[in-house]
């Protein structure tokens, strides 16, 4: 009976727990592909080359005022061809945040989707598309934190760029 | 010593000539071995995907002024096979005359109900729906089709159509 009860619990994490990967600093970051509730789906793929700035949102229910911060500093950066996008995971009937950059709406039945198993997080994938910076926190509590890795990153590789 | 000083003159040709003939060993060795791998390629596919059950799906987009695809969905007899989502570049090869390879598979001969849901945004905007529900009889000939999504001017409106090659 212990076995079946074990057999079953895992039977159940894995089924659920598919999608979610985990990632640390240096490690290459797999395709991802969804779809965007403000306009075209969205490939990581197509973005090697630019930086890029990943917002995994937790449980947010119409939270645009949390992202604004964000998205200004992302909209501040796209001179230097930076890129920001958010992953909403929608609950029950959640309302999605109202940005101007991409909300991308994460749904398992999409073959290129995955989760990161840690949420809120900010992912700074790097134009090789290797992750480079990982915070972890709630979003309104790290942001001066990612304010400031952010930019010193974008400096850096405007430097690199005019090494080259 | 006469006949020394020949051999050893005539060596050289020898080996020359010998070794002329191990490069064409090797050309043609070469050349087999391409030719099989090529057969094998063609056994393979064969095997994998034979005529008989073979079934390609294409995605095209005929001028695209009423209709923009962001996603889509093809069912084969209820059941989904394939699922894509469109990004910005995808939609601008499709708009400039791409023909997108959405899947290929294999389907028993016979009759299939196919369906395929394309869903994106019309000229105005709005969320819409393009829905092809067909029954195909495959045959034993590869079935080859061609999903085309096609303005239609005088009612201000796209709609798909299911073609055949």
């Amino acid at each position: 009976m212990g076995y079946l009860a074990r057999f079953l619990v895992l039977a159940v994490i894995a089924t659920f727990a598919h999608a979610d990967i985990s990632l640390k600093p240096g490690d290459q970051v797999p395709d991802l592909i969804l779809p965007a509730v403000n306009g075209y789906a969205q490939r990581l793929e197509e973005v090697r080359g630019s930086y890029l700035m990943l917002i995994w949102l937790g449980r947010c229910d119409n939270c645009s005022e949390l992202l604004h911060d964000y998205q200004q500093l992302a909209k501040s950066m796209e001179i230097d061809g930076a890129k920001a996008w958010v992953v909403w995971t929608p609950y029950k009937d959640d309302v999605p945040p109202n940005l101007l950059i991409p909300v991308l709406k994460y749904d398992a039945k999409w073959p290129d989707a995955w989760l990161f198993e840690t949420r809120p997080s900010i992912m700074l994938i790097g134009r090789d598309g290797k992750l480079e910076h990982l915070i972890t926190g709630n979003l309104n509590s790290i942001y001066k934190e990612t304010e400031t890795v952010f930019m010193r990153w974008i400096s850096a590789g405007r430097g690199d760029e005019t090494v080259e | 010593m006469k006949y020394l000083i020949a051999l050893i003159l005539a060596f050289p040709c020898f080996s020359f000539a010998e070794g002329a003939a191990i490069d064409q060993d090797i050309t043609r060795v070469k050349d087999a071995v391409l030719e099989l791998n090529k057969d094998l390629y063609e056994l393979e596919r064969e095997l994998l995907s034979p005529a008989t059950t073979r079934a390609a799906f294409n995605v095209s987009l005929n001028n695209g002024k009423f209709f923009e695809p962001l996603s889509v969905e093809l069912l084969i007899d209820g059941e989904v096979k394939v699922r894509h989502l469109y990004t910005e570049r995808q939609v601008k090869a499709l708009r400039m005359g791409a023909v997108q390879p959405l899947g290929d598979m294999n389907l028993s001969p016979g009759k299939h109900e196919v369906r395929a849901v394309v869903r994106g945004v019309d000229h105005l905007g709005q969320g819409r729906e393009l829905i092809a529900s067909e029954q195909v009889t495959k045959t034993s000939k590869p079935l080859i089709t061609e999903l085309s999504i096609v303005d239609r001017e005088e009612q201000q409106m796209a709609r798909i159509e299911l073609n055949y090659w």
